[in-house]
This record gives structure tokens, sequence and C-alpha cells, in this order.
């Protein structure tokens, strides 16, 4: 399939689930009164409904879905490791540990705006601790169980901070950190994140060149005059922005970013920067696709998205694991 | 609240097996059978020791008596046996010592109780946000819910919730203590029942009998002053979970003359209440919490989200005195009272004046 047909095909399947994710939700709304009142204002109910409710939570399934699937793609190709991802390798979940602490501690009053703050702090450091693993020993093993290390660890601490908190909501609040979910954002939050979130992009997007010179390694990379420095630069902070600001307002969903490139490699030249664009809008396409799972699967009770996730992404990486067996194993 | 049920139970079995011999307490040890006559342990165990000390040996040796063969123990038993008796008060010999582990059975206790008579209470009893009587419970001694202190404490009677603690709860009751369990009051017409079940476990009948009926008489003067149409109403808590048929709220918001919007679109019991239905359906009144800790949780920005703050024509607030419809007792009537006046400001009654209060 030509770059040219995967990407139009792509953001077109992209806009329908966003259309799809605002025309969804408990309030009996038909679809031209909902979009009427997204665009030209209507009564005051739906109105409420459509620009404080839905369109929040369909902007961050998308921008969140999106520097997901990106950061996915620029990992994979930068560590040349097919089980890298920032859910795996544990940078979702520190990124969640660093939002936790900044906001149960109070530290910063109750301000939501505390929270990307502290989840930036935590995913940066998440990706300076992975790549110096990575950079001493390049087996895809030795990652994938310090991620393993790392996720489990940050899971650990999260639980402990939240019921260390005076607070007795906190404790239930594990569920949302560790699962993430979508539910009840308000224009707040994507004020607080997608900016950050596009910065994040922008930053992992400039690395396409380099990630192709990359997969001829290292010093084939400097050979053919690829700034090793910024290229890892680009990676560090654009994973630690995109991740950090998405898990701060969403919590940790995991899987987006392994699976979504694996299934678009196949429908692209196999060039790690030719796979950026079609991976961006994957992610938004999953995480989209299920979040409207999340909301319609069991009527009433409204599904952690990151479940969704897991459950599509789980099967998933057994079967990569299985598959490349002989160079792990 | 599971997980931390089953610790518990781990803990107490390790404290129970800690008291086996050789402590200074031998006969507490559940393996000499002491547990099922623990009512009249103390009680019995002082004569005992009176009559030995007197050398009046009137009462009969107990079954395999390491009193008699380690008499330079007697010493120290006795003083352990005195700090264990000691929290009983001389006034309250003939009513039954009360220790109550659930925050509802605590307020329920405080009502009727006869001074001396409550052994402890929970530590939730003195919480503002759950605990209608807060300020009464400062001054009574305080649990926190543990096997081991009633183990410690040897109460005549254990009040708890039905869904609290039930761990606890089934070791306790394995232990042989005398529990009484009082289900979560799902609705107003359970209340009087409660308050007089209460007075009959607590020897305080003509107390509850009286608190009882002026409860009733109050809830009747309040409905009667009801006219007008009802308007909608909803109690949005924390991550938005509203309070639908068959709860303590909804039944108060009822005789306050409020239509509770989520028992009306068919939620029962605390259910998550989607904040789209609450923006569709506009209700008149939105009954929010105070918040419960003056630590953060992404609970407490539910009820901040702009969304709701939108609604132009409803009106928020706190409405309920804090604790006044978390617990099942007599001060729910004071709930009731303030939703009354609420209704009564959204739509008066044309008739005549201020019917309330």
């Amino acid at each position: 399939m030509s770059p040219l047909r995967l990407n139009l095909a792509l953001g077109a399947l992209m806009a329908i689930l966003f259309v799809l994710s605002l025309l969804i939700g408990p309030a009996h709304l038909g679809p031209i009164t909902s979009i009427k009142a997204l665009i030209a204002g209507g009564d005051e109910a739906s109105r409420i409904i459509m620009r404080e409710i839905r369109l929040p939570r369909a902007l961050l399934g998308l921008a969140v879905g999106a520097s997901l699937g990106l950061s996915g793609a620029v990992l994979q190709g930068f560590l040349r490791n097919p089980l890298a991802e920032p859910g795996i390798v544990g940078v979702s979940a520190m990124a969640s540990l660093g939002a936790v602490l900044i906001f149960y501690s109070g530290l910063a009053g109750a301000s939501l705006y505390a929270l990307p703050a502290g989840a930036l702090a935590g995913a940066f450091l998440a990706v300076l601790i992975l790549l110096a693993i990575a950079a001493r020993h390049g087996s895809t093993l030795t990652l994938i169980l310090a991620g393993v290390a790392l996720s489990s660890l940050a899971a650990a601490l999260t639980s402990l901070a939240l019921n260390l908190s005076p607070n007795p909501f906190a404790s239930y609040e594990i569920i949302f950190w560790l699962l993430g979910s979508l539910k009840d954002r308000s224009m707040m939050h994507v004020a607080i994140a997608v900016p950050l979130i596009v910065v994040g992009c922008a930053l992992l997007a400039a690395t396409g060149r380099a990630l192709d010179a990359f997969s001829l390694g290292e010093e084939g990379a400097e050979s053919l005059g690829i700034d090793r420095k910024r290229t890892r630069f680009l990676v560090i902070a654009g994973t630690a922005l995109a991740v950090g600001a998405g898990t701060a307002v969403t919590g940790a969903i995991s899987f987006v970013g392994l699976v979504v490139p694996h299934m678009l490699r196949p429908l692209t030249n196999r060039m790690p920067s030719s796979l950026l664009v079609p991976s961006t809008m994957g992610g938004a396409i999953l995480l989209l696709a299920a979040d409207i799972v999340a909301r319609v699967a069991v009527s009433a009770h409204e599904l952690n998205v990151g479940v969704v996730t897991a459950l599509i992404g789980a099967p998933f990486f057994l079967w990569l694991i299985i598959r490349s067996r002989r160079e792990i194993f | 609240m599971r997980q931390s049920a089953k610790w518990l139970v781990r803990v107490s079995a390790k404290v129970r097996r800690s008291f086996a011999p050789p402590s200074v307490l031998p006969d507490i040890s559940p393996t000499r059978g002491e547990i099922g006559r623990h009512d009249c342990f103390c009680q019995s165990l002082m004569l005992q020791i009176v009559g030995r000390s007197s050398g009046r040996l009137d009462l009969p040796p107990r079954g395999g008596d390491v009193w008699q063969d380690r008499g330079g123990q007697r010493r120290a038993r006795a003083a352990a046996i005195f700090v264990l008796c000691a929290t009983l008060p001389a006034n309250a010999a003939d009513l039954p010592r009360i220790m109550s582990l659930n925050v509802c059975t605590d307020q329920l206790a405080m009502t009727l109780a006869a001074p001396g008579q409550i052994v402890s209470i929970s530590d939730l009893s003195s919480d503002p946000g759950l605990s209608f009587m807060y300020k009464e419970a400062k001054s009574y001694p305080k649990n926190r819910g543990l096997a081991e202190e009633v183990f410690l404490a040897r109460p005549d009677v254990v009040v708890t919730g039905t869904y609290t603690l039930h761990n606890t709860t089934d070791l306790l009751k394995h232990l042989g203590f005398h529990v009484e369990e009082f289900a979560y009051a799902q609705t107003l017409d359970t209340i009087p029942g409660e308050i007089l079940r209460m007075g009959r476990i607590l020897h305080r009948e003509a107390k509850a009998e009286a608190v009882a009926t002026n409860f009733e008489t109050g809830l009747a003067a309040v409905k009667a002053s009801v006219c007008g149409p009802a308007p909608t109403a909803i109690a949005y808590g924390q991550n938005g979970i509203s309070q639908g048929a068959g709860t303590l709220a909804d039944s108060v918001m009822r005789a306050a003359g409020l239509k509770n919007l989520a028992a009306e679109l068919g939620y029962a019991g605390m259910a998550p209440f989607p904040l789209e239905l609450l923006i569709e359906h506009r209700p008149d009144i939105v009954i929010l919490p105070e918040q419960l800790s003056t630590a953060p949780s992404l609970a407490d920005l539910t009820l901040k989200d702009p969304a709701l703050r939108a609604l132009k024509g409803t009106r928020f607030g706190h409405f309920v005195p804090e604790g006044a419809w978390s617990c099942g007792g007599p001060f729910v009537l004071e709930a009731v009272k303030a939703l009354a006046k609420v209704r009564q400001q959204v739509s008066p009654c044309s008739t005549s004046g201020a019917p309330t209060q």
C-alpha cells in the first residue's frame, strides 16, 4: 500500500471514530442534535454535554492515543527492539507515580495543574534509566526485564502512596492510575495535557531520519552523519513529554504503543521513519475505539479503557514473545 | 478493605497464640475453653482471688487449675486481672457493657447508653464527615475496630454493622463474644426499629421508646408540612456516586417532599450516575457532600467539573448537615428538616407560611 493511501485511509478511520466517540453517551441526544449542539450551541443541556463532557473526552482519546502510538514506534525503532513500548518499559507507570506523588501529597494543593509536572518528572526518569540500561546491554531481554521491574516498582509505590493518603477515596483511585480512564475528563484536562503532548510528538517526529540510520546500528548511524546525542535527547524529551502529559490526565494506558506499530509495519516499507505518521494515527484509532468499547460493552457500567487495551494488547504481546523466542532464549 | 481484614485475622490469630501459656494470663487462652464464659470471667476470678486470700475456699477450683500449682505467680495474675476489670465502672455493673465497632452503631449507643455503659466506640465516630455526633464522641474511649481490642476489653456485647469488618465479626463470634450486627439503615422507616433494638441490647428500653417516638413525631410533622409540586433533586457524591432508590438518602429526600432524580431514572442503591444524565435532566437541586478530607483526591474533583458548574437554574449546595444522613439514627430528622427548608425555598407553598421547622 502506498504511504499516501495508507495515511488517507487511517486519517478517514480516525475521523470517523472521533465523531462516533462524540455521539456515544448515556444522555439521549440524536446525532444531528449532538453535532448542532457542538457547533452552534443549541439548548443549555445538550450544549454542556457536547462541549464540556464529550468533546474533551474525544480530544483526549485522540491526543493520548496518538502520543502512545508515536512513542511506541519511535522507541521500537530507536532501541531496535520489537517489544519496546512506553507501557511495557515502565514509562507510563513511572509517570503515574510522579503524578500521584505530586497530587496526593497535597504539595501543590488540589490543583490539576500540578499533575503534569510530576508525571513528566516520572516519565523522564524512566526513559533515562531505560536508555542507560539499553546502552550497556543491548539485548531485548534485559530491556524488557528492566522495564517490568520498573513498572512493578512504580505500581507498588503508586499503591503505597494512595493507601497512605488520609483521603478515604484515594485508595480507590489506584485503579485509575494503573489502568487509565477517559471518563468525565474536562476541557481543563485538555488544556493542561494537549499542548505538552503536541510538543512531545513534534520532538519524536523529528527523529524520523535518524531512526532509519539507527537501523544500521549506532556506529553505522554516526558514519551517516547522525548526531547520536541529539537523537537521544529528542527520544528522551519527546517520550517524557508525550507520555508523561497524557498519563497525567488519563492514567497509565498500556499496550497501545506496542500493538499499533506491529500492525501497521507490514503495510509500510518497513523503514522506521515511514511508520511514524501511520502509528500516530493508528494509536489514536485504537484508543478511540477502545474507549467506545469501554463505554458500550457493559451497559450502565463503564470499563476502564486500560482494561480494553490490555485485553487486546496482552495476548498480542504474548504472541510476539513466542514468535521472537529464538532471540530471547 | 478485604485484604486488610484478612491481615487482621492473621494478626489476631497470632495474638491468640501469643496469649497461650506461658503468658501471665494463661486462663484467657482459648485453648483452655474460657472464651465461652467470658461474660462472667472477671467477676468470678475476682471472687476466686478474694476467696482464697481470705482463706475461704467455698468456690470450687477450676478444671486443670494452674492457680493452685503456681502460687508464686498469683499476685502478678491478680494485678493483670485487676487491670482487665478496672474498666468496669461500678454503676454499670447491672447493665451490659457495650463496645461499638461501627460509626452508625456508635451513634445509636451514645444516644441511648447510661453513663459508663460504653466501653469504647469506633474512632470514626469523631470524624465530622461521617458522624453527626462527633462532638459527643470526643468524651468516649476509641477503638479501631480490631478484634484484638475487643479481646482485651472483654465487653458484654459487641455491636457492629453488617457490612463493616465482617471478617472481624466472624472471628469475634468464633471466639464466643456476643456480637450484635446492625444492617446499614436503608430507609427512614427502619430507624425507629433500630433505636428500639439498641435499647433492648443496652437494657435501656424506656429511653429508646422515648427517642423513637420523638423521632416519629418529628418526621410526621415535616411530612405533614410538604405541599405543592415536588422539585427534583439528586445527591451527587464524590466520583459521581448518586443515592438511588432504597437508600436512606432517597427516603429522606422523599420525606422532605423532593423527587430523587436517580431513583426516578431507575438507579438503585449507591450507584455511579453519569454526569451527562445529570446535565440532561437538569434537577432543581444538587446536594453535594462536604469534602471528606483536606487531602486531595480525584473523587473530589468530580464535583468541581466545569460541566456541572455550567448548569444555570440549578441550586448547588451541601444543604444537609454533615454526617446527618450517613447513618440511621434520630439525627436523620435534621437532614429531613434541612432538605424540607430548601424545598420550601425552591417551590414555596402557596397556602400557608413556612410550615417547616
